[in-house]
């Protein structure tokens, strides 16, 4: 097999289509503010994205094992408000080292009791993180109304979230790039990969060949939680501190993006080349639709819509156009 | 629409059909007349399924006419050749599961009371009098599906398309699960049917079973007709040479001469599970091959998943070289210390996954040993794939297309050589010869000889008596759970085999019909 056939694979029918629409996205825009097209948008679009992209990665591998996690608005919020609130936890001189790394942990076990609950006591997937999206609400009430924590973000956060190691390229981009090549690598050539695209197809025929689907389903619902909650610390760095229901504005975008990349929503196929592509056309989507504002037309025409509302309504319609022209499942015959 | 009466109720002529690149039919005609029972024959691949599918507008062909009673139509799917009189019973189960016996039957088109809801008491009139029609009288119509056997679903599936009134019954491999008893009633329905005047169209690998039904049988290879004869015309040997184009010899390849090693490599011990298994000893040694018989589902299904780790509360003793093991999950039980493989009863959702590649299903029950920290090992996959599709002589345009688009015999072959590649010593099979052509049941015999000449021991459970006559050495008979009867030497033979399945005190008087019932299938 050739690089480039293997480049190539990577590429599917979606995959084409989603990058198609971002291209024709962007070339409507400039018609309207040709600073669409420079360089410095485009970067600060790759940013916004790059969240999105960290939370898309993780519920990404859940989806392709035949599963959901509707968990990630709270576990965001929980890996936000638990880094900033580490001093809390882990006293100020740790609290303040360890304030990334505790944020993700905490995110990863609310993964971990989602891994527990849908492997091992086998309850279903869309419930069961509902769920525990509830639990981690309470929890997080709690703890901003118990003892008035600190959230303002630490000085690393803040360098993680807007700043540039290398020039040129936002941090939380760089950590997307890194995070992406490592998913590519481990779907493509790593056991693991195999097993969770083999999970999604037929469960059955996985454990006949003697393999513990359960821990594939665990370490899958483990990343997905460290992931929201990586999400989480970016974004408590980037608005400079955590509150409630930061992650609120994510469940959608997500799983829209990873299902616009041509991922299955029933599992067992999609690349990750797709959901990157999905994760840029739903960031330029909602940027587009706050620079043009196409209420305004609307509003020559006598018809007056509040930009917020408006908004919201022509992004969901938007999903929904996408989603019919070409992310329905084939018909097999 | 024209006048002049045709001669047949059905004819179809130059049709053809390509999928992608690959040619399935080319200008393949077809007739048939009311009345009779036509069979088709030829290996998986030759073409019927296809030929099949067109006529039951599941397909629509590339040229080509089809005329019912003399007019030309054209199905655009399978609800209109369902109007028009063709129903179709696929070699896929197509009932659901979760519903019962009589929502399934009504399920196209259900009696409705004057609300417009569904009629359930003229439903299960209508599911009565269809299953009494094939025999079925004993199937509740309010029982729900998935609590049937097998053989039972078939006997629904079949009452399911009669309760269309066909004109012309088609049967893709719908027998291939009957039991013994099942399939005497389907004959007398079958030949009743066709009295009434419906034309049958039959498939069906199992060369006696034409030969009891058959009057016209039409042969296909490589896409193409080769022959229309009269049933009965033809030696079987020679409508096998029609069907693969070469020679044939016999059927069951010579046993092969075995390792003389006394040590049992399994030994199992009063294993018990529910009340599905009871009591079960056993033992085997390198290079037997060891049958399962009896009827269908008296616990076979059970120990091979039981002795498998998957059976949770299993109880008994169960030694692998003579060192007692626990046995709880299949990946235990493929451990290289243990060493058991287990090719599952249902391959398309038990042994593979469809939509992955042929490459993925083949290395995926080995690939920990192709692989270092966690990352495959691409060059060694490679070799050990290239290998296994060599030896096992897989039929793959390309092997790193979905494995759900190959034939069914090469399905099977895929599941084989995905437990070939963990090297394993104990071979368990649940019947890996259902519904697959000649040429490739002649290939998985040979292969079990050889694995066996190698050392191995294989535990085969089928569903054909023949095919145990002529592999086994030994062949342990199982009724309700427990192992009534073990048949080797000349004591191996069809009589014994159906005796000892009825759980009848041996040397008992067997009924003439019931013995033809399990006749030699190729």
């Amino acid at each position: 097999m050739s690089v480039s056939v293997v480049i190539a694979r990577q590429f599917d029918r979606a995959t084409v289509i989603a990058f198609a629409c971002v291209i024709v996205l962007l070339l409507i825009g400039a018609m309207v503010e040709p600073a669409f097209l420079s360089p410095k948008y485009l970067i600060q679009q790759l940013h916004t994205a790059s969240f999105l992209g960290v939370v898309a990665s993780g519920v990404m591998l859940v989806i392709l094992l035949g599963h959901i996690d509707l968990s990630i608005p709270w576990t965001i919020c929980v890996g936000g408000m638990m880094a900033t609130g580490a001093t809390g936890f882990l006293g100020p001189e740790w609290g303040i080292t360890l304030a990334v790394p505790f944020g993700v942990l905490c995110g990863a076990l609310i993964g971990l009791v989602n891994g527990l609950g849908v492997a091992y006591l086998r309850a279903p997937a869309m419930i069961f993180t509902l769920g525990m999206n509830a639990v981690a609400q309470g929890l997080m009430v709690y703890h901003t109304g118990g003892f008035a924590p600190q959230d303002r973000a630490t000085e690393f956060m803040r360098e993680l979230a807007v700043g540039h190691l290398i020039p040129g390229i936002p941090n939380p981009l760089l950590i997307w790039i890194i995070l992406g090549a490592a998913i590519i690598f481990m779907l493509n050539r790593s056991v693991l990969g195999r097993r969770i695209y083999a999970v999604g197809n037929q469960e059955r025929s996985v454990f006949l060949s003697g393999v513990d689907t359960r821990k594939v389903i665990l370490a899958c619902f483990v990343f997905s939680g460290a992931c929201a909650a990586m999400t989480g610390v970016l974004l408590a760095g980037w608005a400079n501190r955590s509150y409630q229901a930061m992650g609120d504005p994510y469940l959608l975008p997500t799983i829209a993006a990873i299902v616009l990349g041509g991922t299955n929503v029933l599992g067992g196929r999609g690349k990750y080349v797709g959901t990157i592509a999905g994760v840029i056309l739903i960031t330029i989507l909602q940027s587009m639709l706050s620079v043009v504002q196409p209420q305004r037309y609307f509003a020559q025409l006598g018809v007056d819509i509040p930009a917020d509302t408006f908004r919201q309504v022509v992004f969901g319609v938007v999903i929904i156009g996408m989603l019919l022209i070409y992310g329905r499942q084939q018909l097999v015959r | 629409m024209s006048e002049r009466k045709s001669p047949y109720l059905l004819s179809m002529s130059g049709i053809t059909k390509s999928y992608g690149g690959v040619r399935a039919l080319e200008d393949v005609s077809f007739e048939t007349h009311r009345g009779s029972i036509h069979a088709l024959l030829g290996e998986n691949g030759a073409g019927k399924s296809t030929l099949i599918k067109v006529l039951s507008g599941v397909v629509q062909p590339d040229s080509g006419k089809i005329e019912i009673e003399g007019n030309i139509v054209n199905f655009a799917n399978p609800q209109e050749a369902n109007d028009l009189g063709v129903s179709c019973i696929f070699q896929e189960l197509s009932l659901l599961p979760d519903l019962t016996v009589a929502d399934n039957i009504g399920i196209t088109r259900p009696p409705r009371n004057k609300f417009g809801l569904i009629d359930y008491r003229a439903q299960r009139q209508i599911a009565e009098e269809a299953l009494a029609r094939v025999g079925g009288e004993n199937i509740d119509p309010m029982e729900t599906v998935s609590n049937l056997s097998l053989s039972r679903r078939q006997m629904v599936e079949i009452a399911k398309a009669l309760a269309r009134n066909p004109k012309i019954l088609i049967m893709d491999e719908a027998t291939s699960a009957l039991t013994a008893a099942d399939v005497e009633k389907v004959y007398a329905m079958l030949h009743r049917l066709r009295d009434e005047g419906m034309s049958i169209i039959y498939i069906s690998h199992r060369m006696p079973e034409i030969a009891e039904l058959a009057d016209t049988c039409t042969v296909y290879r490589n896409g193409r007709k080769v022959e229309t004869f009269k049933n009965g015309t033809k030696s079987d040997s020679a409508v096998v040479e029609m069907m693969i184009g070469r020679e044939y010899s016999s059927v069951y390849p010579a046993k092969s001469t075995r390792p003389d090693v006394s040590e049992p490599i399994l030994k199992v011990e009063n294993f018990s599970w529910n009340d599905e298994l009871n009591d079960i000893n056993l033992e085997m040694r390198p290079g037997e091959i060891v049958g399962l018989g009896g009827l269908d589902g008296q616990g076979q299904k059970q120990l091979q998943l039981g002795l498998f780790g998957t059976l949770i509360g299993s109880t008994g003793g169960v030694e692998v070289n003579g060192a007692p093991v626990k046995l709880n999950s299949p990946k235990m039980a493929k451990s290289d210390d243990i060493g058991i493989a287990l090719v599952p009863e249902d391959r398309k959702y038990e042994g593979l996954m469809l939509s992955m590649t042929v490459r993925e299903n083949l290395s995926f029950a080995a690939v920990e040993k192709m692989s270092r920290l966690g990352v495959v090992d691409t060059a060694a996959e490679e070799m050990a794939i290239d290998e296994m599709v060599e030896l096992l002589k897989i039929k793959a345009d390309g092997i790193d297309g979905p494995v759900g688009a190959l034939s069914g015999g090469n399905q099977q072959k895929v599941v084989i050589g995905k437990w070939l590649m963990t090297k394993p010593r104990i071979i368990l099979l649940n019947d890996p010869t259902r519904g697959i052509d000649v040429g490739t049941k002649q290939e998985i015999y040979h292969l079990l000889q050889k694995l066996a000449a190698e050392g191995c021991a294989i535990l085969l459970y089928s569903t054909d008596y023949d095919e145990l006559i002529g592999c086994c050495d030994r062949v342990l008979v199982m009724y309700d759970g427990r192992i009534v009867r073990t048949l080797a030497g000349d004591d191996l033979n069809e009589t014994n085999l159906v005796s000892a399945a009825l759980n009848l005190p041996e040397q008992a008087v067997i009924q003439p019909e019931l013995k033809k019932k399990q006749g030699m299938s190729l």
